[in-house]
């Protein structure tokens, strides 16, 4: 049975953080996974453990259209399947050897992953897009109430410093969220530089003792 | 219960070259003890007050939990008066004392991990060798391992194909014989002592015996150090933490027979401090 929560976009990375040819750690609600982009840059997500030997394939490598593990090199394309095990050369692996290939994609400058695919596209936030993420160790209410405003279906809509800002609220383990905050996308550079850095207040707001609580 | 059979097996627990009269702490599957080195009456390991069985051999002080039912195992080949012994010293790693001799036993990793060092992404193939469970001495040995390694040892000129045996003496212990640059005939003997502190953190204590004229002590700690920080970044990023037994947890391949033989032991014994039983 698939779960409700299963067949639901959840931010996983800012896009301009993973360029062509990377592998990145990243969280769904059902644990950890590996999100990566080859050297094409298309986006792709797959659990972060090697069916081999439980490596996470995470700290792998990205070569063309494949994800090596950095264990022992077994290679594995963008439907997860095993395409290459190093050892032995003149073995094709068995198609039963996959690290599960998940759903991803782009949008506002986010890389959106999932369970199983959703029938509706992620949320639309028209004129923004994504400037940063940053891991907070707070609850979600406790990012919300640093920001001074409600959390609506793990969205928050503020300004800071001066600026209207969405603010996308996952948590994926206990005390702990993972949040990527949205911008007008006409804001220009140097103003998302100084933004970005002054997003640290926040974190600190977030986290103060007896405010999370 | 099932922790019993690891309790009766030999640990090391320090450097004999480095034991200290005030003693230190330190952990034993999961149990505080204390590490004493006395002048005169040399060393002592006591846990919550009671003084733990002691064994010095390869440089190192050993101790027991439970009550060892055989001493310590030897290395013969060690025992040659023009080797160079050394004691590499500690590497802590946070993962399961078994992942640690398991990821040892390994060399279809080298290529990935040790690149160009002890191998080459060009030469990654692993080649039929032969495992084995040695009822009569209780040991776990893989012969005729051969495998391509652009600098096998510090006193290796260039590429070698090098060939290794692999021995399993003790639960979380294993010694490696490969071949030895200057020396056709002999075996350079490198060891991994793994002293099990809990189930997902462990103390590691490399040992050497070689035939090295050229390289300083300094320089074969370092080469072994490179090494096995190279590995400890594998070790503390393998899920789960504890080593399945569970056959249906991994995909092991014809490269994995000497780890496929370790895992069996390891059931067979009831070594299961640091191993995952059932798939989770």
């Amino acid at each position: 049975m698939v779960a409700e929560t299963d067949a639901r976009w959840v931010p996983v990375a800012v896009s301009a953080d993973i360029p062509d040819g990377t592998v990145v750690p990243a969280r769904l609600p059902t644990g950890p996974i590996a999100v990566w982009r080859s050297d094409s840059g298309r986006i792709y997500a797959n659990g972060d453990r090697c069916p081999h030997r439980g490596m996470r394939l995470s700290h792998g490598f990205v070569r063309g259209e494949s994800l090596s593990c950095i264990y022992h090199g077994w290679r594995f394309g963008s439907d997860g399947a095993c395409q290459k095990i190093p050892a032995h050369p003149a073995v094709v692996p068995p198609k039963t050897i996959n690290c599960g290939a998940l759903p991803a994609i782009e949008a506002l400058g986010i890389v959106w992953a999932a369970v199983q695919t959703p029938t509706e596209a992620p949320p639309d936030f028209e004129s923004y897009e994504a400037v940063r993420s940053l891991v907070i160790a707070a609850t979600p209410d406790a990012v919300a109430r640093a920001c001074d405003a409600e959390l609506n279906a793990d969205t928050i809509k503020t300004q800071c410093d001066g600026h209207d800002v969405v603010l996308l609220v996952t948590a994926t383990v206990p005390e702990e969220v993972f949040v990527i905050v949205l911008v007008d996308k006409k804001l220009n550079l140097s103003d998302r530089i100084a933004f970005s850095t002054g997003l640290e207040a926040l974190r600190r707001t977030a986290e103060a003792k007896g405010y999370a609580a | 219960m099932t922790a019993t059979a690891m309790r009766d097996a030999w640990y090391p627990v320090g450097l004999l070259s480095d034991l200290q009269a005030e003693g230190k702490e330190t952990l034993l599957l999961g149990e505080p003890i204390t590490v004493f080195g006395f002048e005169t009456s040399g060393p002592k390991v006591e846990c919550n007050g009671r003084s733990l069985p002691v064994f010095a051999r390869f440089g190192h002080l050993w101790t027991s939990l439970g009550s060892p039912n055989k001493d310590l195992f030897t290395i013969p080949e060690a025992d040659h008066p023009d080797r160079t012994l050394v004691d590499v010293g500690v590497v802590r790693v946070k993962c399961s004392p078994l992942r640690a001799v398991e990821n040892f036993l390994d060399v279809a990793h080298f290529p990935f991990v040790h690149t160009d060092i002890l191998g080459a992404e060009s030469h990654p193939e692993v080649s039929e060798y032969k495992v084995e469970i040695r009822d009569d001495v209780d040991e776990v040995w893989a012969t005729k391992v051969e495998f391509f390694q652009p600098q096998a040892a510090k006193s290796a000129g260039g590429g070698i194909t090098t060939e290794y045996m692999y021995r399993v003496p003790a639960p979380t212990c294993s010694v490696l014989y490969k071949t030895c640059p200057p020396r056709p005939r002999e075996w350079d003997v490198i060891a991994l002592f793994v002293q099990p502190l809990t189930e997902d953190l462990c103390d590691v204590w490399p040992w050497m015996a070689l035939f090295d004229d050229e390289s300083s002590t300094t320089e074969l700690i370092h080469f072994q150090q490179l090494i096995f920080l190279q590995d400890r970044s594998i070790l503390e990023n393998q899920i789960p933490k504890r080593l399945p037994l569970d056959p249906a947890m991994e995909t092991p391949t014809r490269a994995d027979l000497t780890s496929i033989a370790y895992r069996r032991w390891l059931k067979r014994h009831n070594y299961t401090f640091g191993a995952q039983l059932v798939a989770g």
